[in-house]
């Protein structure tokens, strides 16, 4: 990072928020309204961290996901017709509205998919990294989790290898206090989950992950000694996640309180941001405003085609199956 | 009888210089255990209460558990924001009880941080952080011995020095503070606070410069050296038209940084710099200034004073302190 950060890197970095924000909401509100079927896990507050890590990747470096995994797709390039169209159970949805929310995946923009199992992420993205240094390719593989995931076998193994072989990985937890409904402290021992790193014998590091700016710098400097064939980093965002576990309630519930939800709205990434590229005249408010717009426009155009897409046929259930 | 602060920052020692440089991680683990270490020096050296913050990882009083038939430990009413805010607001709770003396456990952005709320606080730092200038590389049992003769009474003379500090007056915004070094860089954010872009440095005012240091008192050092013990401190302006300094900027890390200017600057002789850009405090790039916004540094001898731990032991072995 020799150059200080273009003013196209910075607005790139508030488009990619805004998308994420504003299809987790709209989404949110279909799912309550009863038109989209199913669970939606929603990542309204987390979006600085996708932004961050997906500005520095190309379409052919690979992530994993998770259960949490809108935001993940619209960062990576994930289309909102596409998109809208899965999760609403159509056949012209990513994987032919066969997948839902939880599963949407896209070969082309090296999203090998969100997972409904909590940890299921890190083996296939450390087997994708394996892939790329075996292949010489200096693309890298990037796995988001959780810090309830951090708990799971297949993230210990997956990291264990990844520093055994040196691959081209980048372990993003994000940290966001609950795994579901449990308090961290209450699931784990530690509350910093990168100070497992040195035990893999890899570096750990924690940022803000409500600084966008904090991220991007970061998950840079990780991918590129990745790229550099320096091996796996565990990155560290905290984080926090203003809706429920599933849905978008978020008040008024019992495992935390209102003010803590409150508390981490002040930090809110997209505003603070907003207020900090307006501050440096680099993004007017009305200019800002007209990237919520523009996205609200193409929001509402995706929900359409999604609706008047087909459901897929019967007969399609086999199709697209691996075993 | 006194009483001994305790403050261990569970952030210290983890940020984005575990991979832009070679700086270690360090776990709490570790923290907790240099804790223990501490408590047992500063209980072989007389010390029966504790104020300890209680942080969010539970680092101070998990290690104060061990010793509760031995001691009596009370919590600081402070945040627990998991932010610099939590030390601030440590600091001054203990400033209000009046500590005889503070252990902290962190670098130098940790012991800044406990500056603000306590600017000349009687500190006894142990290096966990990244850059540790002001903290010194130490074993806890004997700091906290000494910290141990200093609260029971037993050694109370000349065992403190106050340092240097930087008062930071920024045009519109509230003051801040840096104990080793301010430097002005053409970065628009704080990012992830690390000072990644030597190229993009412009000024900083060191407290000492001092060449078997880190960091950006490094540059300074290894051009125009200045204690801490020295009523000075030094200017530095980059750029092409000087010498050029190969400096370890953080751990494991060395870059070649060209020096235009560097003046020695007299204690209460303020300086100015302005935006656009950033200042970092102490390594870390914590406050952005805009197009024009002007930064008014002031050095003086109005810091914290900190413990000369060989002294006071010293000292201790004088008067028999640990004698049976």
């Amino acid at each position: 990072m020799s150059d200080n950060i273009s003013n196209e890197t910075l607005l790139d970095l508030h488009r990619r928020m805004v998308r994420i924000r504003r299809f987790e909401e709209n989404a949110g509100k279909l799912m309550e309204d009863g038109k989209i079927p199913g669970a939606l896990h929603l990542y309204v507050g987390e979006e600085a961290v996708a932004s961050g890590v997906m500005v520095n990747l190309t379409d052919a470096d690979q992530i994993t996901s998770t259960h949490r995994g809108h935001g993940h797709c619209i960062a990576k390039g994930g289309a909102f017709d596409r998109m809208f169209a899965e999760l609403f159970g159509r056949s012209t949805g990513y994987c032919k509205g066969k997948g839902g929310s939880m599963h949407i995946s896209n070969m082309e923009l090296g999203i090998l998919g969100a997972n409904g199992i909590v940890g299921g992420g890190p083996p296939i993205a450390m087997g994708a990294a394996f892939s790329n240094k075996f292949r010489k390719t200096k693309d890298v593989a990037v796995c988001f989790f959780g810090d309830g995931a951090s708990n799971e076998g297949s993230f210990h193994e997956a990291a264990n290898m990844a520093a055994l072989y040196k691959l081209p990985a980048i372990f993003v937890c994000e940290n966001n206090g609950y795994g579901e409904y449990t308090p961290q402290a209450n699931h784990q021992a530690i509350v910093d989950v990168a100070d497992r790193a040195p035990g893999y014998g890899m570096p750990g590091v924690i940022v803000d992950g409500m600084d966008v700016m904090a991220v991007y710098e970061a998950a840079g400097e990780a991918i590129a000694r990745a790229r550099a064939g320096e091996g796996p980093t565990l990155l560290e965002c905290k984080t926090y996640r203003y809706f429920d576990h599933v849905g978008v309630r978020g008040m008024g519930l019992t495992y935390r309180t209102d003010e803590e939800v409150e508390e981490w709205r002040k930090k809110d990434p997209i505003e603070t941001f907003e207020s900090r590229l307006a501050e440096q005249g680099i993004l007017s408010a009305e200019a800002a405003q007209a990237v919520h717009d523009e996205t609200m426009a193409e929001i509402k155009s995706a929900i359409k085609f999604a609706e008047d897409s087909p459901f897929p046929a019967p007969s399609a259930v086999t199709e697209d199956v691996y075993a | 009888m006194g009483t001994i602060g305790l403050l261990a920052n569970p952030a210290s020692g983890k940020d984005v210089r575990r991979l832009v440089a070679r700086a270690s991680v360090f776990d709490n683990q570790e923290k907790r255990a240099i804790v223990r270490r501490a408590v047992t020096g500063a209980v072989a050296g007389g010390a029966t209460h504790f104020i300890y913050h209680n942080d969010a990882h539970g680092i101070t009083q998990q290690a104060l558990d061990e010793f509760a038939d031995q001691i009596t430990a009370t919590a600081v009413d402070s945040t627990q924001m998991g932010s610099a805010l939590d030390t601030i607001s440590a600091a001054r709770a203990m400033r209000e009880l009046d500590c005889s003396v503070v252990i902290t456990l962190g670098g130098d952005g940790t012991n800044r941080a406990f500056c603000l709320g306590w600017p000349d606080a009687p500190l006894l730092p142990i290096s966990t952080g990244t850059n540790n200038v002001f903290p010194v590389l130490q074993e806890a049992t004997i700091a906290g011995a000494a910290a141990g003769l200093i609260a029971s009474g037993q050694v109370t003379e000349g065992v403190f020095s106050q340092q240097k500090r930087i008062l930071v007056n920024i045009e519109g915004e509230r003051d801040d503070l840096a104990l080793i070094d301010v430097l002005l860089s053409n970065e628009r954010f704080v990012g992830a606070r690390a000072l990644l872009k030597p190229n993009q440095f412009r000024s900083a005012l060191l407290t000492r410069a001092d060449p078997a240091a880190v960091g950006i008192t490094s540059i300074g050092g290894l051009l125009h050296p200045i204690d801490a013990a020295d009523d000075c401190g030094l200017w530095l302006t980059f750029g092409e038209d000087g010498d050029v300094i190969h400096a370890p900027i953080a751990p494991g890390l060395y870059h070649k940084i060209p020096i235009s200017a560097c003046e020695p600057l007299a204690l209460e002789q303020p300086i100015c710099c302005s935006g656009p850009g950033t200042l970092a405090f102490d390594g870390e790039r914590e406050r952005t200034l805009k197009e024009g916004q002007v930064a008014t540094l002031t050095l003086s001898r109005s810091g914290p004073y900190i413990v000369d731990v060989a002294s006071a032991l010293r000292q201790a072995a004088d008067i028999g302190s640990f004698k049976i």
